[in-house]
């Protein structure tokens, strides 16, 4: 007997791989109509990983002190071998968490995935969203450029209009009145230890959730497109005559992964200064305000509106209550229907909703 | 109708917390008055405003009171020559008006021939540079237009066409630096070394003798040589890098047009 043959045997007595495979894998089956949007999740549990490995990496060299963080993000870029790829794959890995966590909520949100009894799903989904513009938001200050140093300033003061504790808030965020040194060191500890274990928690929560509920049920392409759990009982949403997700499912999910692959070096190698403005290669200076400071492109769309109230808190507020609601839109929107053209209110108002913010961050680049 | 107190309680609520937020009115910004009264007059007072806008010295900050002296922040007393003001200043002190920032260049100014002309008939530095509507000084400046104004201009000619290749090397250097940075490469050391360079360039900017000029110029142009070498090995890295980048993108397609023919097999399956 071969030893490869006598190892997995050894194996399957002590683990029941096949039992394993043919339940969890081939006996796992999806909706026949489920679509290419279902690899969202896919896509970025893969950006996840690439973000905590590049991130690693980074960390090896990476020194969280205000005297010498720009220098070693400086020496990353141009002496450690591959530092320059394992940074830009770490920059452009966060835009693109952020863009595709938006894409999959947007996918949910048109298929209406979010209503009963998946309530859970959708807000550990949107806990994810708000952990992931964290986390941007931290890891924007670590290189202690201009651009870090000035963004996170005007990120960070937004908080100070709050009445009454405001400046108590701002003072406890950036560890001092300004931003300075000891706000590096609390955006490091939240960057690299309290964020990404938070996240890696919910991401579980998620698939968990994901895992327990069964897949919903795409609209397309059926007669009755409504909602068709009952109120009151738990039941796993299964799918006979389903396909398996091992090999068929799994292959589409690495043929999105391979498509994002290809979409994401080509920015990392052509057009790495799309996600470099001039202000990131220079040191931070708090005596020196750059001309255009801007946040990134996701926050564009908040750093527009916030101009748009008389007054930042009042912003703040419309914002805050804004985002509530989307986090708590499966409880308020309790109709049976999933087809979007079959919901034109909600697929108006989503549509409406995606356009403001499209026009805000489009104004807030060239404002 | 009478309004439910809750309702009345709410309001009254949002009504405080709106006062709250909004802060004081805050003091109108500090502003330029020089250029606030004058912007705003037509004519002969108000042209260098206009003249003005868009220079190198409005944008690197420098404004009227620099060159004539005075007070911006009081309007009353802005043209108070106890704040300093000079009004126009006189031809011979221009130079040293200029010089308090262009150090070097004044010394190199003064000691050309047309440095030892002043207030003898030769040119101050606004003959031609300009005064409000100075743009980044350039070989454009020596032109037949402006020499032949004063003499002819055969060794204007010479000097420029000595100098020509130089101001051309620097120039595709900046752009080669500018297209390198924005990648994140550090450029600091070939920035410095262009610095050096073009500011020996620039000292010849004021000289008239011809052969100086040529000699000092082909010096020049092999520092920029070795510069430039450093800058095209650098391009030329990042050329590669676009190459395996080229080799990746087309390997992650083939690796997913594979996987979708693979997944299309399983299911006619």
């Amino acid at each position: 007997m071969k030893i490869s043959k006598k190892t997995y045997d050894w194996l399957e007595t002590r683990l029941g791989i096949e039992e394993l495979i043919g339940k969890s894998l081939k006996g796992y089956l999806l909706p026949r109509n489920i679509n290419f949007w279902y690899s969202m999740g896919s896509i970025l549990l893969f950006i996840f990983a690439l973000q905590v490995i590049t991130g690693i990496l980074l960390l090896i060299y990476y020194v969280p002190d205000a005297e010498k963080a720009f220098n070693s993000v400086k020496a990353i870029m141009n002496e450690i071998p591959f530092g320059w790829f394992i940074r830009t794959c770490h920059v452009i890995g966060a835009s693109s968490m952020v863009f595709f966590l938006l894409l999959h909520m947007l996918s949910v949100l048109f298929m209406g995935s979010y209503k009963s009894p998946r309530e859970l799903n959708w807000l550990s989904g949107f806990m994810l969203f708000t952990l992931v513009l964290a986390i941007s938001l931290t890891g924007y200050l670590l290189p202690w450029s201009q651009l870090s140093f000035w963004a996170t300033t005007v990120a960070t003061n937004s908080v100070g209009t709050i009445p009454l504790i405001g400046d108590f808030l701002l003072e406890f965020l950036r560890g001092g009145k300004l931003v300075g040194p000891p706000t590096l060191g609390r955006f490091f500890a939240l960057h690299v230890a309290v964020l990404p274990v938070t996240i890696a928690v919910f991401v579980m929560i998620h698939l968990f959730l994901v895992k327990r509920i069964g897949i919903s049920t795409p609209p397309f392409g059926l007669d009755d497109t409504k909602n068709r759990w009952d109120d009151g009982k738990f039941r796993y949403e299964d799918h006979p005559g389903g396909i398996p997700f091992f090999p068929h499912y799994l292959l589409q999910d690495l043929t999105s992964i391979a498509l994002y692959l290809a979409i994401f070096v080509f920015f990392v190698f052509f057009t790495p200064s799309l996600f470099f403005p001039a202000d990131a290669f220079i040191p931070a200076d708090s005596l020196r305000t750059p001309a255009h400071i801007k946040p990134e492109w996701y926050f564009l769309a908040n750093y527009q509106a916030l101009k748009l109230f008389p007054n930042e808190f009042i912003g703040i507020i419309v914002q805050a209550l804004a985002m509530t609601f989307i986090a708590f839109l499966p409880f308020l929107d309790r109709g049976k229907e999933k087809h979007p053209l079959k919901r034109p209110v909600f697929t108006a108002c989503a549509i409406g909703g995606i356009l403001i913010f499209l026009a805000l961050t489009i104004w807030g680049h060239y404002s | 109708m009478k309004i439910p107190t809750s309702i009345f309680a709410l309001m009254s609520f949002l009504a405080c917390t709106l006062v709250l937020a909004f802060p004081a009115p805050a003091a109108s910004q500090t502003q330029n008055v020089c250029i606030q009264c004058h912007g705003s007059l037509e004519g002969r007072l108000g042209k260098p405003v206009q003249q003005w806008q868009g220079s190198i010295h409005e944008q690197d900050g420098v404004t009227c009171n620099e060159c004539h002296g005075g007070d911006p922040k009081d309007a009353v007393n802005a043209m108070s020559p106890a704040r300093g003001f000079i009004g126009v200043p006189e031809e011979k002190d221009i130079p040293g008006i200029c010089g308090r920032c262009h150090i070097g260049v004044n010394r190199d100014y003064l000691a050309s021939a047309h440095g030892k002309a002043l207030g003898k008939g030769g040119p101050s530095c606004v003959t031609c540079h300009g005064n409000h509507a100075i743009n980044r000084a350039s070989l454009a400046l020596i032109n037949e237009r402006s020499c032949s104004r004063c003499h002819s201009y055969e060794r204007a000619g010479e000097l420029k066409d000595a100098m020509v290749k130089t101001e051309t090397l620097i120039t595709t250097m900046e752009d080669k630096i500018d297209t390198i940075r924005k990648g994140g490469t550090d450029t600091e050391p070939l920035e410095k070394a262009l610095f050096s360079a073009r500011n020996q360039f620039h000292t010849l900017f004021h000289d008239v003798d011809v052969k100086k000029v040529q000699n000092e110029s082909a010096r020049i142009n092999r520092d920029l040589g070795k510069i430039d070498a450093s800058l095209e090995a650098i391009l030329k890295k990042l050329h590669e890098r676009r190459i395996a980048g080229a080799i990746a993108v087309g390997s992650a397609l083939l690796a997913a047009l594979i996987l979708y023919l693979l997944r299309k097999t399983y299911e006619k399956n």
